[in-house]
């Protein structure tokens, strides 16, 4: 990989207003190839609001984004997820009448580069991509009866299956058990060691920890820190906006 | 002059057309069913008051709150015993199971009624006066201002009374609603009651200006649904306000364009509102 | 692959009938196999995408005065009248599905019933067309052939779902219908799907349409553009089972089946008594007979409470 290669993923300036508030308010920030960077701040901070603005659910008011050094704030999602953007959603979104296989098909299908056209390859690599992240056992059963980690699960297969080259998580382990969120850390680098690059939205901050090469934080939509986990989490800055909130 | 005259008759009709949408609006804020069988109603409140006003001599205008009463009491057992029964399946089986009481009813109705046209003719139902040369039906008016009070009573309601907070509650948490106490069932079943009564009244000074037969409830269904759309589900002065916009839309048409048109402006108005605004302020209630 | 031996078998079967039954069957059997067209090309856009169209008697009346005036006004084979139809309703379809199908569940469903309402209201005031009064088609006395066309048209929209619910397209479609934001950033794209969806079902609809402008031989804008033949469509594919291959024609059948028998038996109430099977089959079997067949066999009859329990306040 030569130097002058352009970041995965770059933002300048990148903002978005809601009727009044405000709520990214000109980030900047960039992914390097392979990077795992954490996104971190207290509830209402505006990172589910970032990650839907590089996903394309949401259009930002301003700014500019780059996915490989071409711009993308103007292109509608699924084009989105051709270039290689995949992502998970906070509030979960199964497709809840749909098989476990069936939901991880479609990923399969219309994922990276349009996806895989043979509906038979896709569901074989469905079934794979549900073996890695645990739900090999759990092919047919219907979405909507999945309990809560299982439909995490489902989720992070869904995403996976489109064969990102970004992979933005947002709050995969939020109401996991401590075993089971040092799996889903293990998960996390795997997926990594296959070359994705990754943008993690958690609150568990062990995780953060373990996981990120770097650190953002955002606060009412600013960007408040970035750098190493162990720099960020000690800044007094974020510990009184983020961490002293918790702790409180 | 003429302009001027069907102006005033657009918006006196168009006080009776946002009474039938307020029932609609009602029912679908609250409920989330878009009742497909609401414009029956009307038709079956016509009946009722026409009943008693040519059975039993009652007044059309005194025979109005018994009709409501009635509709009321219907409205309440459809939806106590029957369409609680689905309320949580799909928008769609809502819609489909609604359709079907319509039948029944537009069917029912034709075989105890008749399918013949009745009119409620009360002796002073030509009487009118004029003001500055503009001709003002008495019985029109009365319609008006009939509706613009039940938008009042139903305002006064939902918002000051306790069982209308209990509606407003049920509404936007089921879940909530029955940690307050209030038994869903029982809210759902007075909503659409109320919303069947209001369809009574509707139905009863339809009969008076117009005249009933048992199929004319789909035309209202969808009369209903259009207003219910461009008043919004939130505030029933509102939807009395998209009656008195489709009323007056519509005989504007009919006097440029023709009667034809009628059809066209209220749904084209229809498809306009609902594309150019967005579908997530309606539901506000 | 068994829906297709289903399929081929059941068409073969239905292709003899005609030689076997008298006139009277052949009115009833034309009107039953085109109002499963109509209920089958509903299913692409209702039951597979999820958007509950109002709006097909637009495409079939579409499909009926397009065909009616190529062969009345430009005396046109009917071959080429029924292109010109299909051709009108699938641009209907295009122009009208881009700004309707941003609209999501009661308002595209209102929206949709709007438009059918005003084209017919606008195609009552052409005087090409007829106007008020209506079109009069050459008459022909072929029901073997109407028959035998509503049949093949049948076959040919029923492959097509076949192959929708094993496709690609087909899985694009269903994710919209379960959740069009996350279809949309997993990839699919889901204006185009929708509005392809709508385009396919437009055609199928406005072909029915011209075949039976043509067996009928006089249309007028009221018949061809009635709200409440959209509305029979919709209940005969949710009776059956919307977005599944077969439910949408047993459906049909079995329901222009009970009607037939209802209004011969008792003429009267015949219409009472459909609107009450409605209620009940929304009540007992809301995810249509399809479903039906196989929760039986997994709950037993309890299937039946089973479904009440789950959707009852
Ligand atoms: N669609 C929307 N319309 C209006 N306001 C919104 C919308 N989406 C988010 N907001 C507001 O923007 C702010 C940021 O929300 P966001 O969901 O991005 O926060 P978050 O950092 O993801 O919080 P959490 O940790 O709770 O998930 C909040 O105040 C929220 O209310
Ligand atoms: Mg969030």
């Amino acid at each position: 990989m030569s130097a002058a290669e352009p970041p995965i993923l770059q933002a300048k300036g990148l903002t978005k207003r809601f009727a009044g508030l405000v709520s990214v308010d000109h980030v900047d920030f960039s992914l390097a190839r392979n990077e795992i960077l954490g996104l971190i701040g207290p509830n209402g901070a505006g990172k589910t609001t970032l990650v839907n603005m590089i996903s394309g659910t949401l259009r930002p008011s301003e700014g500019e984004l780059a996915f490989k050094g071409e711009r993308i704030d103007t292109l509608p999602s699924y084009r989105r997820a051709h270039l290689g953007i995949a992502r998970t959603f906070q509030v979960m979104k199964p497709f809840p009448g749909l098989s476990t296989l069936d939901n991880v098909a479609v990923g399969a299908m219309f994922g990276t580069g349009g996806g895989e056209k043979s509906r038979a390859k896709a569901r074989e690599k469905a079934r794979e991509w549900l073996e890695f992240t645990g739900l090999g056992n759990r092919l047919e059963a219907s979405a909507d009866s999945l309990g809560g980690p299982d439909r995490k699960r489902l989720e992070f297969a869904k995403a996976l299956a489109m064969e990102p080259e970004l992979l933005l998580l947002d709050e995969v382990m939020a109401g996991l058990t401590a075993v089971e969120v040092d799996q889903v850390v293990e998960l996390i680098k795997k997926i990594r060691d296959q070359g994705v690059t990754i943008l993690v939205i958690e609150h568990v901050i062990k995780a953060i920890r373990s996981l990120s090469d770097r650190v953002l934080v955002l606060h009412h939509g600013e960007a408040i820190a970035e750098g190493d986990p162990a720099t960020v989490l000690e800044n007094p800055q974020v510990v009184e906006a983020y961490l002293g909130k918790r702790r409180a | 002059m003429l302009l001027v005259q069907i102006l005033v008759n657009g918006v006196l009709l168009g006080g009776l057309y946002g009474l039938m949408g307020l029932g609609m609006a009602l029912v679908w804020g609250v409920l989330n069913v878009v009742n497909l069988a609401h414009g029956a109603l009307i038709m079956l409140g016509g009946y009722l008051t026409y009943y008693l006003f040519t059975g039993l001599g009652i007044d059309p205008f005194v025979a109005l709150p018994i009709a409501a009463l009635g509709m009321f009491v219907i409205g309440y057992c459809l939806q106590r015993f029957i369409l609680n029964l689905i309320v949580r399946s799909a928008m769609l089986n809502t819609l489909l199971i609604t359709f079907g009481l319509s039948v029944v009813i537009t069917y029912l109705a034709q075989l105890l009624f008749s399918a013949d046209f009745r009119t409620i003719n009360p002796t002073y139902s030509g009487a009118n006066f004029a003001v500055a040369g503009i001709t003002i039906p008495v019985v029109s008016l009365a319609a008006f201002v009939i509706a613009f009070v039940l938008a009042g009573a139903v305002w006064w309601l939902l918002n000051e009374m306790t069982i209308g907070r209990a509606i407003r509650a049920t509404a936007q948490n089921l879940t909530a609603a029955r940690l307050y106490g209030v038994d869903p069932r029982n809210i759902y079943a007075l909503t659409f009651g109320i919303g069947a009564a209001l369809a009574g009244v509707a139905g009863g000074l339809f009969g008076i200006l117009t005249h009933l037969t048992p199929y004319v409830g789909a035309t209202l269904t969808a009369k209903s649904f259009v207003i219910a759309i461009i008043g919004g589900l939130s505030n029933p002065f509102k939807v009395i306000l998209g009656g008195i916009v489709i009323g007056v839309a519509e005989q504007l048409a009919s006097l440029y364009l023709g009667p034809t048109y009628i059809d066209v402006i209220s749904f084209g108005l229809l498809v306009v509102v609902l594309v150019v605004r967005p579908a997530r302020s309606l539901r506000a209630a | 692959m068994i829906r297709l031996a289903i399929i081929l078998v059941g068409a073969a079967i239905l292709a003899c009938l005609p030689f076997f039954t008298g006139a009277v069957f052949m009115q009833f059997a034309i009107n039953a196999l085109i109002l499963a067209v109509l209920t089958q090309s509903w299913n692409i856009i209702g039951g597979f995408t999820g958007y509950v169209s109002f709006g097909n008697s637009t495409f079939y009346g579409l499909g009926i005065y397009g065909t009616a005036v190529a062969m009345v006004k430009f005396s046109l084979p009917f071959a080429v009248g029924l292109g010109c139809g299909a051709v009108l309703a699938v641009l209907a379809a295009l122009l009208i599905g881009i700004p309707i199908l941003r609209l999501r569940g009661p308002y595209f469903a209102i929206a949709t019933l709007g438009l059918a309402a005003a084209t017919g209201a606008l195609v009552s005031t052409i005087d090409l067309a007829g106007a008020n009064t209506g079109l009069v088609l050459p008459l022909v006395r072929a029901d073997t052939m109407f028959y035998e066309l509503a049949l093949g048209l049948l076959l040919v929209c029923t492959l097509t779902v076949l192959w929708i619910a094993t496709s690609r397209f087909g899985a694009g479609l269903v994710a919209i219908r379960e959740d069009e934001d996350a279809a949309a950033t997993m990839g699919v794209n889901t204006t185009a799907y929708k509005v392809i969806a709508l385009m396919m079902s437009a055609f199928f609809t406005a072909i029915a349409g011209g075949i039976y402008a043509y067996w009928i031989s006089f249309i007028d804008p009221s018949s061809a553009f009635d709200p409440t033949l959209n509305v029979r469509m919709v209940i005969m594919a949710v009776f059956g089972g919307p977005g599944t291959v077969l439910g949408p024609l047993a459906g049909s059948f079995i329901l222009s089946a009970v009607y037939e028998v209802l209004s011969s038996w008792i003429s009267t109430a015949a219409a009472l008594l459909f609107g009450i099977v409605i209620v009940l089959a929304v009540i007992f079997t809301p995810r249509g007979i399809a479903d039906v067949l196989v929760g039986v066999r997994r709950h037993g009859w309890r299937y039946l409470t089973r479904n009440i329990r789950e959707n009852r306040l």
